[in-house]
């Protein structure tokens, strides 16, 4: 026990996550397979991506509940368009612009009214799922074969859903470590106040980071129907408490300015969904998934915590 | 005076919501559902307006989006607003308490859908299926099947919410039908789902990824079969019945899906809530009350029915997934 705190001490996220791995592959020959592997990235790719947009959010110091919402609301779209013998090359796009745009209305509310994101997204919750349910007539809605080519497709022997993660990731990893947006990003979630005394655009760099995080949860959406093959009333819920937790795990701060999206939230979110598969593998208790899950978020979350409070004072010594 | 156009508005508008208009002598029924994200509430929902409708009473919805408070709120509101009776979805069955005894105070009659209150000490009549019995006969069925086949099979269960009553009663069916079938049926996993469809697909890959040789599957509820057709589909496993690489499959509720399923050959049996049966009980429950007659029991139970290839032309009409 006293070395698995040691590991987890000195790798983070990182030494975890690979402990599991070596945990899992002792438990069942049947975890370290390469068809294994390559479900787990699969069934990562949609937490991957919306973890990508929270990470966005999470690190201007702000929090968007609504994602659930937005990759609900955008499955319908997907579904109605479709069903109606509308072609992907107009319903992809038009997917993406709907999380696009809802991430826009998040930010400029939370910048024009000057509302908490937390109030703000809790109320686009609310409307997002509310109008998808409307408009789906509260109906799971099947999708044609088309969408769901997008799941099971590969390229070069890759599952079209890892590409797009690996793009996403790709994208935003760059974003926030090669450009200028990106640093100000973290300028912002550090302290809104010196960012603007220092002459930021912060109010345009915030709406930017929800528009980033709508676009997400939108990509997230695509690749979650396109391997359902039908969107439910129910599709989408909870998912923005996975995507905190996950960059969470991979040492986003919630207060904003600290963490990243690789590997730290990659990670974060590959950690979250080997625990799920792993315990599915091994044909665990049913009861123990929540358990499991729980105490390792807590666990990392605890070390983090007093790793940074070791440095505060040693900042301060 | 800027305000008087604002005010003639609002007026106008509540003047035109039917909710305001004057009371009438018709009976009022307020129906209050804890959600309305599944097909299944949305149909019950459906049939007890149809029931009201059929007893000449007007109703009023309202929808808690999983917020036990907001439906003691509604509730509330209902009381205040003067309705005769109240058909209600509860969270679930520790929260509904409070909720009737607001409405024993008012004297309004009160009919508890899908949930059995934890306390019995109060007025109220509810009405729920017998998801034990219909489970365990669904899977019973399933399993001759796999005994008629005289091969050996390997099971998987899809778990529901492990807090809500209903998963596991559905999960203590399978697993005694199982049992029962022992000789035959090899349980080598159980997946839990939350009730959530992505948690479902990447239960049922992981678990078809671990063994390989699943021929068995029960879902706790059919709005999972998409997740379910997905993985199998995956995994080349979706066959339909008289395939020799057929996965024996079952579900629970009855919904549009599994009627689909169950037409094209792919679905063996499924466990149906009789959603008309248990909607006339609850709408009759309050028109009894009101015309002061007692309950002969305060639970009514729904045995509902298994549907299969077998019975599927004589008992689709009950199906309410055949009609929606």
């Amino acid at each position: 026990m006293t070395k698995l705190f040691t590991i987890v001490k000195r790798q983070g996220i990182i030494g975890l996550w690979l402990l599991l791995i070596l945990g899992f592959s002792l438990a069942s020959e049947s975890f370290f397979t390469a068809q294994n592997l390559v479900n787990i990235l699969i069934q990562a790719s949609t937490l991957t991506i919306i973890a990508v947009g929270m990470t966005f959010v999470l690190l201007s110091a702000g929090i968007d509940l609504s994602f659930g919402s937005i990759m609900f609301l955008a499955g319908v779209a997907a579904g109605m368009l479709t069903t109606r013998g509308v072609g992907l090359g107009v319903a992809v796009p038009t997917i993406l612009i709907i999380g696009l745009l809802f991430g826009l209305l998040n930010g400029l509310l939370i910048v024009r009214l000057r509302l908490i994101p937390f109030i703000v997204t809790l109320a686009t919750f609310y409307m997002g799922r509310g109008l998808g349910l409307l408009l789906s007539d509260t109906r799971a809605i099947n999708l044609p074969e088309a969408i769901l080519q997008i799941g099971s497709s590969r390229i070069l022997g890759v599952p079209v859903p890892v590409w797009i993660m690996i793009l996403v990731v790709l994208i935003g990893h760059l974003i926030l470590s090669r450009t200028v947006f990106g640093r100000y990003i973290y300028a912002v979630g550090h302290s809104k106040e010196k960012a603007a005394k220092a002459g930021l655009p912060v109010n345009r760099i915030l709406i930017g980071t929800y528009a980033m995080g709508g676009l997400c949860a939108g990509v997230g959406g695509l690749v979650a129907i396109a391997q359902l093959g039908a969107v439910s009333p129910s599709f989408g819920l909870q998912s923005e408490f996975l995507a905190i937790a996950a960059a969470v795990l991979g040492g986003t701060s919630l207060f904003g300015g600290k963490g990243g999206i690789f590997p730290g939230t990659v990670v974060g979110a590959f950690t979250m969904q080997t625990i799920q598969n792993g315990l599915v593998i091994v044909n665990a208790d049913p009861y123990l998934h929540q358990l499991v899950t729980g105490a390792v978020i807590f666990l990392i979350v605890w070390v983090d915590s007093r790793q940074n409070a070791k440095k505060k004072s040693l900042s301060l010594n | 005076m800027k305000k008087q156009p604002t005010l003639f508005i609002i007026i106008s508008l509540l003047v035109t919501i039917p909710g305001c208009q004057e009371p009438n002598d018709r009976l009022l029924i307020g129906i209050s559902f804890e959600t309305l994200q599944t097909e299944y509430w949305v149909a019950s929902v459906e049939a007890i307006k149809a029931e009201c409708e059929k007893h000449g009473a007007d109703y009023l919805v309202a929808v808690a989006n999983g917020d036990a408070n907001r439906q003691f709120e509604q509730i509330n509101n209902f009381i205040a607003r003067g309705v005769d009776g109240i058909v209600i979805a509860p969270k679930d069955s520790h929260t509904i308490i409070p909720i009737i005894k607001a409405a024993n105070r008012a004297g309004v009659p009160i009919s508890i859908y899908n949930r059995v209150p934890a306390s019995m000490g109060h007025d109220f009549v509810s009405v729920v299926a017998d998801n034990y019995e219909i489970s365990l006969s669904t899977v019973r069925y399933m399993a001759e099947l796999a005994k008629a086949s005289g091969r050996p099979h390997k099971a998987l269960i899809m778990i529901g919410d492990l807090g809500d009553m209903n998963a596991v009663n559905r999960r203590r069916g399978f697993d005694d039908a199982v049992a029962e079938h022992h000789d035959v049926i090899e349980v080598v996993s159980e997946v839990p789902t939350e009730w959530n469809q992505e948690k479902a697909l990447a239960g049922v890959t992981n678990a078809l990824q671990a063994n390989p040789d699943i021929n068995f599957l029960f879902s706790s509820s059919d709005f999972l079969f998409p997740s379910v057709v997905s993985a199998l589909k995956v995994a080349d496993k979706y066959h339909p019945i008289g395939h020799p690489d057929h996965v024996i499959l079952g579900g629970f509720d009855g919904d549009a899906m599994a009627y689909r399923m169950l037409q094209e050959g792919y679905l063996d049996a499924d466990g149906v809530q009789d959603v008309f049966y248990e909607c006339q009980l609850a709408v009759q429950a309050i028109m009894d009350a009101l015309n002061g007659k007692s309950p002969e029991e305060k639970t009514m139970v729904d045995p509902g029915f298994v549907i299969h290839q077998d019975n599927l032309e004589q008992r689709a009409d009950q199906m309410w997934g055949s009609a929606f």
